[in-house]
């Protein structure tokens, strides 16, 4: 599984960080988990562009696989990544 | 912290990314009332019970981003109210700085010892034979405590063993390290004045997003679009903070990019601070003082003056980090109009004071500075540049971070007077720092250099910071390897005569 994390301004602006920190967080939780299959790739990526295609406010936005996540939040980041992680 | 706060965090900084936005954009200021509907879009409420108080607290807040006072629930105002007085293009101030949204504030009841569920009624109910007062009695369903005689000594709670009693606290009051945080007559939280120290502690805490100091960044940006002039000065605290792909150079790049001529570390001034500190406490202490204060954290000198004043000659005389690099930058550019970015809303005041105010013309936050970045649609990770940030030395760098500032005094003055030894002890809360004071006003720290910081960790857990503290602690570490000199001595831009 691969989790995006978008560092844009805007993004950025709206906690991207603090999700950065709990998607990080999660995956020390999980690493020492047996329960839960393989590991998952946090890679944090420039602006997606999302932002200015959009007249709505997406921001922060997380990209899980093929997933686009807008206005994304820790509780729903954070649920899908684990129920796709368990096996 | 902040992550778990995120709904407020991110009304707090859409307003601040909006008025930025309005500033640059010369939009109408009467375009104000329509700017609620901007940020709190739609029918339905999201944060509260309804959209109508959503948006008249997102009101309040674009009035006091403004500069503009809060306004009273039972005055008609227009959200549009003496918005001329603060159309300016200087730093525009109208005390108090932290203020209570009334009408956001939920009157949070105060500071108690509260029976829960878990209480079984237990036959030994150490609860009520430890009581001083008698205050606790065992009731119908579990242990019921008489506010009347309690005393909050707290000692049923620590007695039980099931953990069913709690001491509640509203949360803004809990970390007011001054006791400033008073009720008005409908129990609402009310800042005492007085006391308040505009450490910005209440203003993060507050879980209902109730209070909100006041900002500057309107005016700043019309200083920018018609002075020239315009330098920034960054606080040490700054790495990491605008998204862990954005490096120094790019962040002072953008920084150029909103309008500003130049940018300098603060952790500069940091390096002159040290070197006066030094001095200063090598010549002073024990022979005239008994003890010396640091005196970079505006909050903890306001909290001496307020509540040891006899003491408060003992803070160090040296100016601040934020002050040092004004003048450094002054030398060189008589006309320089400054702007500290930094984590702090404290600064905000420093920047009042009489022998500040002719250096430091505006103050902002770094959450401010990335509201700014996003009205001018800056991307800093997508900006190239191949330059090096040296300004100041590892030491200088090392005072975003509790213990930094006493770490480079005390090892400065010892490379100045290699027989010295000095004793430090540092604070890194109001609660400790006004604790360390009663020690050393009751002269147990005498021969001491005592560091106080008002925000937990020191400056990089400021309320004005978007990164958490681990993150920056982290990019501090590294950043401060990558400069070029260890010390102050080394730094090539201090002038001689101040390392002697």
């Amino acid at each position: 599984m691969k989790v995006k994390v978008c560092m844009g301004s805007n993004c950025t602006l709206l906690g991207a960080m603090d999700l950065l920190d709990q998607i990080e967080d999660l995956k020390k939780l999980t690493s020492e988990d047996d329960n839960y299959s393989d590991d998952f790739d946090i890679e944090v990526v420039k602006c997606l562009g999302f932002c200015k295609k959009s007249k709505d406010n997406v921001a922060p936005v997380v990209v899980i696989d093929d997933e686009i996540l807008f206005n994304a939040t820790g509780q729903i980041v954070m649920e899908k990544i684990m129920s796709k992680k368990k096996k | 912290m902040k992550e778990s706060y995120v709904d407020l965090v991110n009304i707090r900084r859409m307003v601040f990314a909006e008025i930025a936005r309005i500033a640059y954009n010369d939009v109408d200021l009467n375009e104000l009332e329509r700017s609620p509907y901007n940020i709190i879009p739609g029918e339905v409420a999201k944060y509260r019970e309804n959209i109508f108080r959503e948006r008249a607290i997102v009101e309040e807040r674009l009035r006091l981003t403004m500069g503009l006072d809060a306004r009273h629930l039972s005055e008609f105002a227009r959200v549009t109210d003496g918005i001329e007085e603060v159309n300016v293009n200087e730093m525009m101030f109208i005390p108090p700085l932290v203020n209570v949204i009334t009408f956001a504030c939920e009157a949070c009841p105060v500071r108690a010892f509260v029976v829960t569920d878990n209480c079984r009624k237990c036959l030994a109910h150490p609860c009520t034979n430890v009581c001083p007062v008698n205050a606790v009695s065992i009731g119908r369903d579990r242990a019921i405590i008489d506010k009347e005689k309690c005393i909050k000594c707290g000692k049923c709670k620590e007695t039980c063993p099931y953990n069913a009693i709690v001491e509640y606290d509203r949360p803004c009051a809990q970390v007011c390290g001054v006791n400033a945080i008073e009720s008005d007559e409908l129990g609402r939280a009310k800042i005492n004045e007085e006391k308040c120290v505009s450490c910005g502690r209440c203003i993060t805490q507050c879980p209902f997003g109730a209070i909100a100091d006041k900002s500057q960044i309107y005016q700043l940006v019309q200083a920018l679009k018609s002075k020239e002039h315009m330098y920034a000065i960054i606080a040490p605290s700054f790495i990491g903070q605008f998204g862990v792909l954005a490096n120094p150079m790019q962040i002072f790049e953008g920084i150029k990019q909103l309008g500003f001529k130049d940018v300098v570390e603060v952790s500069l001034g940091a390096d002159i601070t040290t070197l006066n500190e030094a001095k200063e406490f090598l010549e002073k202490v024990p022979k005239e003082h008994p003890f010396m204060g640091t005196s970079c954290c505006n909050s903890w000198t306001m909290m001496v003056q307020k509540m040891f004043p006899e003491q408060y000659k003992y803070i160090s005389d040296s100016a601040s980090p934020m002050v040092e690099t004004a003048k450094y930058i002054k030398e060189k550019d008589p006309e320089a109009i400054i702007t500290f970015i930094g984590p702090c809303i404290s600064k905000k005041l420093e920047a009042l004071r009489d022998d500040v105010k002719d250096y430091v013309h505006f103050v902002i936050t770094f959450e401010e500075l990335m509201g700014m970045f996003v009205a001018k649609n800056i991307e800093l990770s997508e900006i190239v540049i191949d330059k090096d940030v040296q300004d100041a030395s590892s030491l200088g760098r090392g005072y975003a971070v509790a213990g930094g500032v006493a770490e480079a005094v005390k090892k400065t003055a010892q490379r100045l007077d290699p027989s010295r030894e000095i004793q430090i002890e540092s604070a890194s809360n109001l609660h400790d720092c006004v604790k360390l004071m009663r020690l050393a006003k009751a002269g147990k720290k005498d021969g001491y250099l005592l560091e106080g910081m008002a925000c937990p960790n020191g400056c990089v857990a400021g309320p004005g910071t978007l990164a958490s503290y681990n993150r920056v602690k982290k990019a501090i570490a590294e950043f401060k390897n990558q400069s070029a000199y260890s010390t102050p001595f080394e730094n090539e831009k201090i002038r001689e005569d101040l390392k002697r």
